[in-house]
Order: structure tokens, then C-alpha cells, then sequence
């Protein structure tokens, strides 16, 4: 190993600005093969951490009106989730379904303290409503708010600070609604969500004990493929139209987010997104990769009589080719290294200027990155090598008697 | 003829170069060299002599014949088997020296034992002492480009010595040399005879075959005079 790694240094040595040069194409074909994954892979971090990505096993059923008559029923009449359809839907979709939960919203209220007032619906909930929500202070909802039909509410940030002059200190303070006292049990932080939330045994008890259902969510379970994703959606549309009366073909009388099924897609299109960047990548790095086909053809030819004098003196074929294969992995692996590491200062750079933007989130190289791309240099450089190596095979031993 | 003590014995060798008109170099050559002998093979340009030269060192192929080089039948060899071949029976001295030019003197000497294995540090240590018996001991690390002709020449037998073969195979080893330095180069070759070295000088110079036991002339593809004489030519 010494003795090759001898060798390969000093055939390097002799073509110093050559070496340089074509080192120098292949460490930029690294360094934009590393780059362009990075920033591909900061786009997909941005993506998969967002709200949206995380809460992507979920299906939000609403209420909506029939679009078809079915059987003596009239089209056009309002179609009602009730809390008993939340056993239905569990009891034939078992297979995909975790669990079915309802929520109850309001209309607009008032809500106040003595400080302001705002005019917004709440949402009575259970537990798993939280989803991605950050709980900046004290909790959600739990069990036993829901059990013992507690006064309690979580807040957003938004609403806290409107409500209260110091909203991280609302945490056990009341806030008054239609003329109840609720206790201010948590505060969350989300990109976009505002809701008010209370328990929704609370909420059904404001109602009257209705059963009427304003959202009914899905939690789903062991779903991989969006056909897997749109066939459990048909199956519950198919559920509620047998058991609540109308036409499981008819898409207006229950509204779907199916957030897996979209999920789904943009996982597809960050795959696609990933691929592209690798194939772009690769091209820019094939440059580099004929360049040192390229110098190892030249040095073949310029060492056709030293390779003939070795043959002469006993070198085997076998020796030979793995001589000039071996020094071309050499090759593209040192100035491959190179441009490695140019990638990782550079992604860190980028990391630096757009890290914390909705883009691109955490765009530097890891491991497997790094692992995938030193295979692909030794394939690169032994596929650089292989042409010029069975080009030196050709030379005969006899060329050493040639007189130079 | 059958003794053992025949180090390189040539049976019928026939060989034609094919092409548009067919090159019948070798025309039946009939050769036998003992152990221990110190021969030249003369003959002028296009006599057969190089063909001779790369069929005795196995660097090319004969098409009939017999070639028995120390009792090993030398015919049809896969590429591998004649690198191993030439490896272990051949020490070539060439008339460009064909020494490795990025390499110093220690490692051209020791590059045929890279091919067979042996251990960096034996092989120079091997290739060391060989350079001494050479006289050498001081231009160890010098590159060949730091050598004068005699001493590259000097450094290249050192490197056909070192696998120990069985014969050494010159080809028109004083020929890049100076007159002086060519007494030199010879000398040397009449030591290892001595030592009992067999050698074989390709040459087209009659002072160099004057310095050797048996002149073999070829002319036209086949052996002239095969005397035990020393021609005074």
C-alpha cells in the first residue's frame, strides 16, 4: 500500500500543472455537486419541518350540502356530521384509522378581560388537536379537562398579548365568555393558527348537548401511497353516505382535507427536486471526470516505455491496469476531498446567509451525503482510469528494447 | 546434447512476421548455451538478431519450435505466466539502460522484487547490496538523470542481478557507452561470468564480441558460425 501510494505520488509529482488543472475540474464537479444537494436539502428540511409536513396523517372531514338526491332525498339539503359518526368511521376504516376525533367550533364571541375585548369562535377539542402547535407556556387540552367539562382555554400568542398586558403571565388567569369564567390554561405559538380552544365536552355543553359536529379529524395510520391515501378518503366518504344518507359519490355533502394525500405529493416533488439536483450535479462532475480520463490517455502514452520496461522486468498485466486505475481513484479522490470540503464551507455560508429563511433550512452536508459522494468518486475516478488502463495493457514488453 | 547442463537450448525456432508479404525472419534456429557461458550474438541489422533477442526473453512468441530455457519449455505462455517467467530467469540489461527516471538507483534495482512481493524492506536491502557489488554503494539515492552512462549501465545490472535469474540477457549493452566506459561495462560482465553468471550479449560491435567466449553470427534468419572459437574479427 505504501509502495502504490509511493508510486501514484511520484507519477503526480511529474505532471505538477497538469495534475493541478485537471484536480481542479474535479473538485469544482464535487463542489457543485455539493452545493446544489445541499441546497436541496435544505428546501426539503424547510419543507418537512413545517407545520404542514408534520401533521400530514390527518383528514379534516366538514359538514357540507348534498350536490345529489338520493333516494327521495332532495339535493341541496344541509348534510350533518354527527358525534356518532366518529364510531362509524372508526369501525370500518380500522385498518387505516388510529382514531377519529370531533371538534365543536362556535360562532363569534365575545371574549374579555379587563383589560380588552375580541370577537372570535373557539374550537372545543380533544387532546390530539394540538398537532404541531408549540406550547409556549402551560398545556393543552387533556383528559381530564374533557371529563370534568372544565372552564379552561388555550390561547395563541396573538390573542394573549391582546387580552393580557403581559401575555406570558395570562397562565391561570380568566378570561370571560358569554358571561362564564374561563381559566387560561396554556399559551402556543403557530405560523399561522389563532384558534381559541376549550375542551370540547365544555364546548358541547354551551351547544345544548348537540351532536351536530362542526369538523370531524382522521387520524390515520400505515398509510405509504397517496392511491393508499385517496382510496381510505373514498372509503370514509362511503361510511358517512351509507350511514348519514346520501351519495358517497357526491364530493359537496362532506368536505375533505386529505393533508396525508397532499403530503404525499410534495414528498414526490422533493424526491423529484433531489434527483434533479444529483443528475445536474453529476454532469458538471463528468467534466472533471474526462478531464482525468484525459490526463491518465496522456500519461499512458508518455509512459509507454517505462510500462514496456516493467512488463519487461516481470510486471503483470494485472499490475498494470490496477497501477493506472488506482492512480486515477487517487487522483479524483484527492482533488474530490478538496472540493468536499469547499462544499461544506460553502453550504456553510449559505447555512449563514439564508439559513433561517422559509426556504432553506439547515443546508449543510452530513454524513451520508459525504458518503455518497466519496462512492461516487471512487466510481467516478476507477471509470476515468479503465479506458487509459486497458489502453496501457496494449503495450507490449518489447517496447523496452525500443531505444528511446 | 541432452545435458543437463544446457542452460538455453533452441530446437527448429521458426517465426514469421504475417502481413501483406509474410516476414520469415527465423529460419530454423538450432542453439544450445551451456551453463556458465559467457556468448555474443552478432549479425547486422535484419538478420533476425532482435527477434532472437525478444524470443529468448520471452518477450515474444515463436511460431515452431522448441525453446527450453533451465529446463523450463518456454512456449505459448499466457501473459501472465511469461511476466512471471521473465520475472524469475531473466535479467535484462538494455543498451538505453531503462532505468525509471523518477526513481532512484535503490528503487529501479529493487522494482523486479516489487513485482514478486517481497517486502519494501528487503527488496532494499537486497537492492543495496547489490548496488555495492557494483561499486554504487555512495550513488544509492541518486536519480539516474544524476549517473554518468557507465554507472546507469552499472545500476540496470544491478537490477537484472537482483531476482537472482538464471541468465542475463544483454542487449547492446555498451552501446550508449563511451570506449572507456564500455571496457568498464564489460569487465563487469566478464566478472560475473567468472562468478558463473550465464550471459548472453546482443551486440553489433566485433570489440565486444572479441570480449566473449563464443560468438553466435546470424545472418538471414539463421546461425552462421556456432564455433567455440573466439573469432579474431
Amino acid at each position: 500500500m505504501i509502495d502504490l501510494s509511493k508510486e501514484i505520488w511520484q507519477t503526480l509529482k511529474t505532471n505538477k500543472l497538469r495534475t493541478l488543472l485537471t484536480g481542479m475540474s474535479v473538485a469544482w464537479g464535487i463542489f457543485m455537486l455539493i452545493m446544489l444537494l445541499g441546497m436541496a436539502k435544505g428546501v426539503i428540511n424547510s419543507f418537512s419541518s413545517s407545520d404542514f409536513a408534520k401533521s400530514s396523517n390527518v383528514i379534516q372531514l366538514w359538514p357540507g350540502k348534498a350536490a345529489k338526491a338520493y333516494h327521495g332525498l332532495k339535493e341541496g339539503r344541509r348534510v350533518n356530521l354527527r358525534e356518532r359518526n366518529l364510531a362509524d368511521i372508526e369501525r370500518d376504516n380500522h385498518a387505516h384509522v388510529t382514531e377519529a376525533a370531533p371538534e365543536l367550533s362556535s360562532s363569534s364571541m365575545k371574549i374579555s378581560t379587563s383589560k380588552d375585548y375580541i370577537t372570535k369562535n373557539y374550537s372545543g377539542v380533544y387532546p390530539e388537536a394540538k398537532e404541531q402547535k408549540k406550547m409556549i407556556r402551560g398545556r393543552f387540552i387533556n383528559e381530564n379537562d374533557l371529563e370534568k367539562q372544565r372552564k379552561v382555554m388555550v390561547l395563541s400568542l396573538k390573542t394573549a398579548a391582546i387580552l393580557f398586558d403581559n401575555p406570558e403571565e395570562a397562565i391561570g388567569k380568566t378570561v370571560n365568555m358569554s358571561g362564564l369564567s374561563f381559566t387560561v390554561v396554556g399559551i402556543y405559538e403557530h405560523r399561522w393558527q389563532d384558534r381559541i380552544y376549550i375542551p370540547y365536552t365544555t364546548a358541547k355543553a354551551l351547544t345544548a348537548y348537540s351532536d351536530k359536529l362542526s369538523t370531524i379529524r382522521v387520524t390515520t395510520k400505515q398509510l405509504s401511497t397517496e392511491q393508499e391515501a385517496n382510496d381510505l378518503e373514498k372509503d370514509i366518504r362511503g361510511t358517512l353516505g351509507k350511514v348519514n344518507r346520501h351519495a358517497s359519490d357526491d364530493e359537496s355533502a362532506v368536505w375533505v382535507w386529505n393533508r396525508f394525500a397532499n403530503y404525499l405529493s410534495h414528498q414526490q416533488g422533493m424526491r423529484i427536486l433531489n434527483i434533479v439536483m444529483w443528475v445536474i450535479g453529476m454532469l458538471t462532475l463528468i467534466t472533471g471526470i474526462v478531464g482525468v480520463s484525459n490526463i491518465m490517455f496522456v500519461s499512458v502514452r508518455e509512459r509507454t516505455h517505462e510500462i514496456g520496461i516493467r512488463r519487461a522486468i516481470g510486471a503483470k498485466p494485472r499490475s498494470i491496469l490496477s497501477q493506472v486505475i488506482v492512480e486515477s481513484v487517487a487522483l479524483t479522490t484527492i482533488f474530490g476531498y478538496i472540493g468536499i470540503i469547499m462544499g461544506t464551507v460553502g453550504t456553510t455560508i449559505l447555512d449563514k446567509m439564508f439559513g433561517n429563511t422559509d426556504f432553506i433550512k439547515d443546508p449543510t452536508v452530513d454524513i451520508s451525503i459525504a458518503l455518497e459522494v466519496t462512492a461516487v468518486l471512487i466510481v467516478a475516478g476507477a471509470l476515468a482510469g479503465l479506458f487509459p488502463a486497458m489502453r496501457a495493457l496494449k503495450i507490449k514488453p518489447v517496447e523496452a528494447l525500443r531505444t528511446e | 546434447m541432452e545435458n543437463k547442463d544446457i542452460m538455453i537450448h533452441l530446437r527448429d525456432i521458426n517465426k514469421t512476421y504475417p502481413g501483406a508479404v509474410p516476414l520469415h525472419v527465423l529460419k530454423g534456429i538450432n542453439l544450445d548455451i551451456a551453463r556458465g557461458e559467457l556468448v555474443s550474438i552478432m549479425g547486422a541489422s535484419g538478420s533476425g538478431k532482435s527477434t532472437l533477442l525478444n524470443i529468448l526473453g520471452i518477450l515474444d512468441n515463436y511460431d515452431t519450435g522448441e525453446y527450453i530455457l533451465d529446463g523450463t519449455l518456454i512456449k505459448d505462455l499466457s501473459e501472465n505466466r511469461a511476466a512471471e517467467l521473465r520475472n524469475k530467469l531473466i535479467g535484462f540489461v538494455f543498451q538505453s539502460f531503462n532505468l525509471i527516471n523518477y526513481k532512484d538507483a535503490v528503487e529501479n534495482v529493487a522494482l523486479p522484487l516489487f513485482y514478486q512481493g517481497v517486502s519494501r524492506k528487503k527488496r532494499n536491502k537486497l537492492a543495496l547490496e547489490q548496488l555495492e557489488r557494483m561499486g554504487l554503494k555512495e550513488w544509492a539515492h541518486h536519480l539516474p538523470s544524476e549517473l554518468s552512462g557507465g554507472q546507469k549501465q552499472r545500476v540496470a545490472i544491478a537490477r537484472a542481478l537482483i531476482t537472482n535469474p538464471a541468465i542475463i540477457l544483454a542487449d547492446e549493452p555498451t552501446g550508449a557507452l563511451d570506449s572507456k566506459t564500455s571496457v568498464e561495462v564489460m569487465k563487469v560482465f566478464r566478472q560475473l561470468n567468472d562468478e558463473g553468471m550465464t550471459i548472453v550479449i546482443v551486440t553489433h560491435d566485433p570489440n565486444v564480441g572479441a570480449q566473449t567466449n563464443r560468438i553466435i553470427r546470424i545472418a538471414d534468419g539463421i546461425i552462421g558460425t556456432d564455433g567455440k572459437e573466439v573469432s579474431s574479427n
